[in-house]
């Protein structure tokens, strides 16, 4: 068996009485994607958190490539640091208004590469040129980009540190349909170069895409875990079936009698 | 009878002397008493504006009817002046809002909140009976205690509820519902699907359901017209194949229906902005089979009854 690169062993978060996660385990392969689904207060956002290193746990271990996450003072130290990177829901909320898509990828690719303005500038238009963002448009300040622009232009900047691992909170909840697309054909894309991702949503239409292994959440519990075609075919857990039942449309239009 | 016709209506944001900024043109669309139509498009393709031109909100936005007809049962909508409105406005449409944007007022209890739209709705009526009865309509099931609470304590799924309760409560002959179900989980989604279906099964109100999801509308509705850029594209039944390009494109890029792992289908570029409209069809640029007639004249009108499309070259499309 391939050793993971990131694992969670009985990691539990309490907020004064509320368990959000209840002894949640899991682990993710090099090159591996997997899901977490449920719904509003499952728990999975604070689970992400806490797997990216923002938020130590009350209880449990996170080990990354073997090593204990919150050992010291900060979470992934050093070296560490720059092999995960997170994604968030709003893009707009995570870009700096002020500053143009190019400036904020290359301000994140001058801290990890610690490189020149000039040769920052260069890779940033590269990145953002492989996540589909032109030149002029990189030049653009968050307000006159799309969401689903914005959203890549996030992307981008996670990438810019070159990580290991890719966690993505509801990376498609706030962008249009053929920019929900689009994304997901570049997380794809990035699977096969080898980054692993752990994607967060409460669109299964989306996990099932992208996932190759999914965890449901309820309540701040892992209540289903399995080969995301085996749950999506075969769910177990009642909640598990009532969510994929209420999943619109997975008939085509074609089939329709 | 169509219940509402809405005949080349132009909508747009007078600007003193320079011509105005149009947002939604020569739109038209026909609703049938008791038919569910669900309106799709991206952001900023005028669904919005169309709706509120059906409840009277336009001016709230800077926006005004520029042109065209809208005539809601024998009742001309277009040239109706606030005092109308108030007449119309609950009694005659009911509004749904977007759950995550405009909800319920924060301060009034749910209580409250339904007896000002009973008093709007149906003037006269025994305002806590009624109240009962809607939320009962609405499937709440401990109304007597969701009477007392304020928005906040409720859940998003329950708060819809009640906006939609407030909505029906002068049993209008049409219900507008923009986005109702945006940021609320999908099982909270299906449930106020359900709603909708059974309140139009029980009181037979007309239903406009905007969504920018396909699926959903697909799943719910009689009927689809889809917007693009200020222009209505296609008026499709639910149980049809769609024709123009651009609603084709959205109907392969659904993510449910794909192959995990398979490539998905997108389409190209973005609708261009208001304001900066091409002339001719105004998805030409993004679409696979245009031709060069189709960056020519005005946008193409929708043609056809039953299933009806504004594209120039359907034989094309497949």
């Amino acid at each position: 068996m391939i050793a993971p690169l990131l694992s969670a062993r009985g990691v539990a978060m309490r907020f004064g009485r509320v368990a959000a996660v209840r002894d949640a385990t899991l682990s993710i392969a090099p090159g591996e994607s997997i899901g977490i689904v449920g719904e509003s207060g499952s728990g999975k956002s604070t689970l992400a958190r806490i797997l990216a290193g923002l938020q130590p746990p009350s209880q449990g271990e996170v080990l990354f490539r073997g090593q204990p996450v919150y050992a010291g003072s900060i979470a992934y130290p050093g070296p560490l640091r720059r092999q995960v990177q997170m994604v968030f829901q709003d893009p707009y909320g995570s870009l700096n208004p002020r500053m143009t898509a190019l400036a904020a990828v290359a301000e994140a690719c001058r801290f990890h590469e610690r490189c020149s303005a000039a040769e920052a500038n260069i890779r940033s238009l590269d990145l953002l040129a492989r996540m589909g963002i032109g030149p002029d448009d990189a030049r653009k300040k968050p307000r006159l980009l799309s969401g689903g622009q914005r959203q890549r232009a996030s992307v981008a900047r996670a990438l810019s540190a070159s990580p290991a691992l890719l966690i993505a909170d509801e990376p498609t909840s706030a962008i249009d349909q053929s920019a929900q697309a689009q994304l997901l054909n570049l997380f794809h894309g990035l699977l096969g170069q080898g980054l692993s991702i752990i994607l967060i949503s409460h669109d299964l239409a989306v996990i099932r895409y992208l996932a190759r292994r999914v965890h449901v959440m309820r309540d701040g519990e892992i209540v289903e875990t399995g080969d995301t075609a085996d749950v999506f075919d075969h769910p177990q857990h009642p909640y598990t079936q009532a969510l994929i039942a209420s999943i619109p449309g997975r008939r085509p239009k074609e089939n329709r009698p | 009878m169509s219940l509402l016709d809405i005949a080349d209506l132009t909508i747009g944001i007078p600007r003193g002397r320079a011509t105005p900024l149009v947002i939604v043109e020569n739109a038209s669309l026909r609703l049938q008493p008791g038919e569910m139509l669900g309106l799709i498009g991206e952001s900023g393709s005028g669904k919005t504006m169309l709706c509120r031109s059906l409840i009277g909100t336009l001016r709230r936005r800077g926006a005004a009817i520029l042109s065209g007809r809208i005539t809601l049962a024998g009742t001309d909508l277009a040239h109706t002046d606030e005092h109308a409105w108030r007449d119309i406005r609950g009694r005659r449409v009911g509004y749904v809002p977007q759950s995550a944007l405009a909800g319920p007022n924060p301060v009034m209890t749910i209580a409250a909140q339904l007896r000002e739209a009973i008093l709007q709705g149906t003037p006269g009526t025994d305002v806590p009976a009624r109240a009962r009865e809607l939320l009962d309509l609405v499937q709440i099931r401990r109304p007597e205690r969701v009477l007392d609470q304020y928005p906040h304590q409720l859940s998003g799924g329950m708060r819809q509820r009640v906006m939609i309760a407030c909505a029906i409560a002068g049993t209008p002959e049409l219900l507008v519902a923009d986005e109702p179900t945006t940021g609320l989980d999908v099982t909270v989604q299906a449930g106020i699907m359900q709603l909708l279906r059974d309140i139009r099964a029980r009181l037979g109100t007309a239903i406009i359901l905007v969504s920018h999801d396909l699926a959903l509308v697909d799943d719910v509705c009689d009927r689809i017209l889809v917007m693009h850029a200020g222009a209505c594209v296609e008026s499709v039944p639910a149980n049809a194949a769609p024709r123009h390009p651009y609603t084709i494109a959205l109907n392969r890029s659904r993510i449910e229906l794909a192959e995990p792992g398979a490539p998905l289908l997108t389409i190209a570029g973005q609708p261009p902005s208001v304001g900066d409209w091409p002339p001719g069809c105004r998805f030409a640029a993004r679409c696979s089979i245009a031709q060069p007639d189709c960056g020519l004249g005005p946008h193409p009108p929708l043609r056809g009854e039953a299933h009806a499309n504004a594209c120039l070259h359907p034989e094309r499309a497949a």
